[in-house]
Parts: C-alpha cells; sequence; structure tokens
C-alpha cells in the first residue's frame, strides 16, 4: 500500500473528542466597548461527527469559526483540537469558504497542489494524488483550466478537493454552497456527503438553511441569536442517503424552523 | 477582425500623417516651423543608418541610443527595487504606511523638474544627474501601484494560504505578490513610460550623447527635421519597451501570465 500525503484516519469509537470548546467568549471593540459576539460557549465534537452550525446573521456563526480554523484568537476561553489548544491556522483544520478563495494565477490542478507543496512527495505521487482527489470531486479534466473559466459550483469542487487531500482532522465549512444554486446545491450537498462518509471526515458545517443542515448533520446546534452560546441540540436520527420529501425530515425541518424563529 | 483591430490602431496615426503631408505639400506652414514628412524621413535614415562623419548626425543614433538605454533601465531598475518593496511594504503595514506615506507623498507633490537644478549640484552634468531624474520620477507610480495591489488582497487569500500550511514570509512569495501583480505590472509600466520622459529631461542639460542630447543639439542649430526624428523615435522606442517589459514580466511569472 502506498504511503499517501497523509494517513486518512478512520472513525474511531467516540472516545476523547475531537474538537472541545469550553466556555469561549470574544469581544469585538466597538466604540471603545467590548461588544459581545460569543458568550460562554461550549461545544463538542466526536471523531467522524458531521454537525451543521445554525443561527440567524449575525450570531457569531463564522466568528466560531475563524476561531476554530485559527485566523482569530479568541478574547477567553479554551479551544482544543485533540486535547492541544489551538494557537494558528493549520492543514488539520482546514476550511471551505463561501466565495471563492482559489488562488486566481494557479490552474485548479495547481490549487489542489497547493496545500502538498510543504510536504515531502515525489513529483509523480503528488501528480498521482492530485488526479485521485480531482476524480473524486468529478473534475477529471478540468486540471488545466484556471478558476475564471469555471462555474460556482465546479470553484466549490475545487476549494474541496484541495483541502481534503490535505485530510484534515476537522472540515470547517462556512456555508460553503449558499451562492450557489439549488440544484448545483443539491449535488453538492451529495458529493460532500459521499466523500464524507467514506473518509469518516469530521465536519462543523456554517448554515442558515434548514433544509440543508438536516441533509448534512448528524447534529445540528442552533446558535442563540444574543450571543448566549448553543441554544439547543438536535440528533438528525435519520438513515442516509436522506429522502427529503419524508414526513419524518420536514418534522425535523419544522422544528430547527420553530427554534430560528423564537 | 483582427486585421480590422490593427487598422483601427492605425487610423489616427496614419491620419495626422496625412494632414501632415497635405500641409506640408501645399505650403500652409512653412518648412522651418514643420519640414516636409519626407524630409524628416530622409534625415531620420541617414541618422540611424549613416555613415559617422558624413554629417552631424549621420549614423549617430546607435551611440545615442545605447547611452539613453542604459540611463533609462539604471534609473527604472533603482526605481523598481525601491518601489516595489517599499509600496508592498507600505501595503500590508500600517506602521511602514504611516511612517511613509507622508513623506513619499508631499515629495511627490514636486513637480519632477524640480529637482533638475538640485540634481546637477550634486552630480554634476552627465550620466548621474540623469539616472536620479529618472529613478526618481519612476519611482512614485511603482511604488502607489505596489502599495494599492498589496492593499486590495483579501484577507481570505491569507487566511487559505495559512491554512493550507503557508508561513507568514513564505506567503509575501506565495501569495502577496502574485495577487498583487497586477497592479504591480501597472506601475512599472507607467514608471517605464515616465522614465523616457525624463531622461529627455535629464539629457537637455549638456551631455554629448543621447537621445534627448540630440534633440537639444539639433534646436541650437535649428535643425527641426532632427527634433522630429528624436521625437518620434523615442516614442516608438517607448513603446518597444513598454510591450517588452510586459512580455519579460509574464516570462517571469506564472501570476503576470495568467491574470490580465
Amino acid at each position: 500500500m502506498m504511503q499517501t500525503a497523509a494517513p486518512e484516519h478512520r472513525r474511531e469509537g467516540s472516545g476523547d473528542p475531537l474538537l472541545e470548546i469550553v466556555g469561549l467568549n470574544h469581544f469585538f471593540a466597538h466604540k471603545g466597548s467590548a461588544e459581545p459576539v460569543l458568550r460562554d460557549l461550549s461545544l463538542s465534537l466526536r471523531r467522524g461527527e458531521m454537525a451543521c452550525l445554525i443561527g440567524r446573521s449575525g450570531c457569531g456563526k463564522s466568528t466560531l469559526l475563524k476561531i476554530i480554523a485559527g485566523f482569530m484568537r479568541p478574547s477567553r476561553g479554551a479551544c482544543l483540537l485533540e486535547g492541544k489548544p489551538i494557537t494558528k491556522p493549520g492543514p488539520d483544520r482546514c476550511v471551505v469558504f463561501q466565495e471563492d478563495a482559489l488562488f486566481p494565477w494557479l490552474t485548479v490542478r495547481e490549487n489542489v497542489a497547493f496545500g502538498l507543496n510543504g510536504r515531502a512527495l515525489a513529483k509523480k505521487e503528488r501528480a498521482h494524488e492530485v488526479d485521485r482527489f480531482l476524480d473524486l470531486v468529478g473534475l477529471q479534466g478540468y486540471g488545466d483550466y484556471l478558476p475564471r473559466a469555471l462555474s460556482g459550483g465546479m470553484k466549490q469542487r475545487v476549494a474541496l478537493a484541495r483541502v481534503l487531500i490535505l485530510s484534515p482532522l476537522l472540515l470547517l465549512m462556512d456555508e460553503p454552497f449558499g451562492a450557489l444554486d439549488a440544484q448545483t446545491r443539491d449535488e453538492m450537498q451529495d458529493l460532500l456527503l459521499n466523500l464524507s462518509q467514506q473518509r469518516s471526515q469530521t465536519i462543523l458545517f456554517v448554515t442558515h438553511d434548514v433544509q440543508e443542515a438536516v441533509t448534512i448533520a448528524d447534529r445540528v446546534l442552533l446558535l442563540d441569536r444574543d450571543c448566549g452560546g448553543i441554544r439547543e441540540e438536535l440528533e438528525i436520527a435519520l438513515d442516509r442517503p436522506r429522502d427529503r420529501s419524508t414526513p419524518q425530515f420536514q418534522l425535523y425541518c419544522r422544528q430547527l424552523h420553530h427554534w430560528l424563529r423564537q | 477582425m483582427k486585421g480590422k483591430e490593427r487598422m483601427l490602431t492605425l487610423l489616427i496615426p496614419l491620419l495626422a500623417l496625412t494632414v501632415w503631408l497635405a500641409v506640408s505639400t501645399s505650403g500652409l506652414v512653412p518648412g522651418y516651423l514643420l519640414p516636409h514628412p519626407l524630409t524628416v524621413f530622409d534625415s531620420g535614415l541617414h541618422y540611424i543608418f549613416g555613415t559617422p562623419g558624413q554629417g552631424p548626425y549621420a549614423g549617430r543614433f546607435r551611440d545615442d541610443f545605447s547611452a539613453s538605454l542604459v540611463r533609462v533601465l539604471l534609473g527604472f531598475s533603482l526605481a523598481a527595487a525601491l518601489g516595489i518593496p517599499l509600496g508592498i511594504l507600505s501595503g500590508r503595514l500600517a506602521l511602514v504606511n504611516r511612517l511613509a506615506s507622508g513623506p513619499i507623498n508631499g515629495l511627490r507633490a514636486v513637480p519632477g523638474i524640480c529637482w533638475l537644478p538640485l540634481a546637477m549640484i550634486w552630480f554634476g552634468i552627465g550620466i548621474k544627474t540623469t539616472v536620479f531624474l529618472v529613478a526618481v520620477a519612476a519611482f512614485f507610480p511603482i511604488y502607489q501601484n505596489a502599495l494599492t495591489g498589496a492593499r486590495l488582497v483579501a484577507p481570505i487569500y491569507y487566511q487559505a494560504g495559512a491554512m493550507l500550511g503557508v508561513s507568514r514570509f513564505r506567503g509575501i512569495f506565495a501569495i502577496l505578490l502574485p495577487m498583487a501583480m497586477p497592479n504591480i505590472i501597472t506601475g512599472l509600466r507607467l514608471g517605464m513610460g515616465i522614465a523616457w520622459a525624463y531622461l529627455v529631461l535629464g539629457e537637455l542639460t549638456g551631455v554629448p550623447n543621447g537621445l534627448g542630447a540630440v534633440i537639444m543639439d539639433a534646436r541650437m542649430g535649428g535643425q527641426i527635421d532632427i527634433i522630429l526624428v528624436g521625437i518620434l523615435l523615442i516614442a516608438a522606442i517607448g513603446r518597444i519597451c513598454d510591450r517588452l517589459l510586459v512580455a519579460l514580466m509574464r516570462l517571469c511569472f506564472k501570476s503576470a501570465r495568467r491574470q490580465a
């Protein structure tokens, strides 16, 4: 068996949480006073779990994701990945952004290979890895395209491939399909579910789309709109693949809608 | 379509030439103010291809051109070597920007020609004065555009780089410079254009050779045809330099090749 870029992890028994956040507080300086964004937030993610974070706009979803990604230091509180405090961004916690964040001067292939640059990997193996991931996201034949020649959905496929190739412990997704049309969004959700189940990928997925949350999540977390931390939690006990037209699916959606409106 | 576009770019020069021909041939404007195009063409041929010694300007082009080119390239390289790093730093670091932008913008308000007397006292008459003037003038657009380019890079690209394992230092070359490349090129092109303008200014001060010197020399002798030859040659060479600069950047940098 060939040694790949990093060992792919398997779904392990629900022992230690992969991500643990305890008593997180974050403030923005605003006109001389500290405006709270997140207050006393605690949350933990199991290995292999797919969790969706929903909440009204402005409730701090994206801020929380940025803190976990290491782009921001929280004002107070502990943020631990495998028990170690998160201090800076790194390939163990990759983000798929809502907006296009591909490097415009690099081809699709070069974008996907970008994160492998620092790794000791022979040229041939690297090319092989890149091809494998382009196949996985359904972009075979597009390797030499520049991002500007791609549609929004294809760009997000590249964005997914360039982080999955690094086998991150935790995949952070910040409304990644929010800017796509409904049909493309469904396709991308299916793609994400296929890939993450094959790889037992742990995911924290931010969305404001209730249907999307119920489609993807093992567990949905509702962030309080007055920055009061996680207000509600809902385990989605539906078999996969999930049929969006079943009454149970609709029931979950109604519950989440209800909470969001409160 | 391609041929049509080429025709369009040539349209105005051809019109100007026609008007010039008409005005000169009809005798509307006397030859001592504006010589006939054919006279200018003839003088140009002499200046470029003539055997040195056959006339005051015959065959001087090669020496003048190489002298001027060296001055422009030296001044331009100095301006780029200072302007790009300073601009990038000012665009990214608030501290550097606060330190540098005041003085630099103040100096920019000084018309380039004001530096001439000072440069002559500092450096005397010759290559140093010209190189100094060219460098000062070319610096500002290069600096300003590098600054704008660096400032416009959205934080999301640094975040993407950081999560993909790029250190802050390597990010300068892996992300910042490629992202800012279109602006850097714009600055370099503007700088190159200005470099040729200030070359002439620097060479007006009595240096023995150079395209600007020839123009000044011809004025003293009342040889308008040579003045016009000098102007047309500088225009043509400036255009070629611009093209070569863009081609060189595209050759050297992926980010220049693949971003408009």
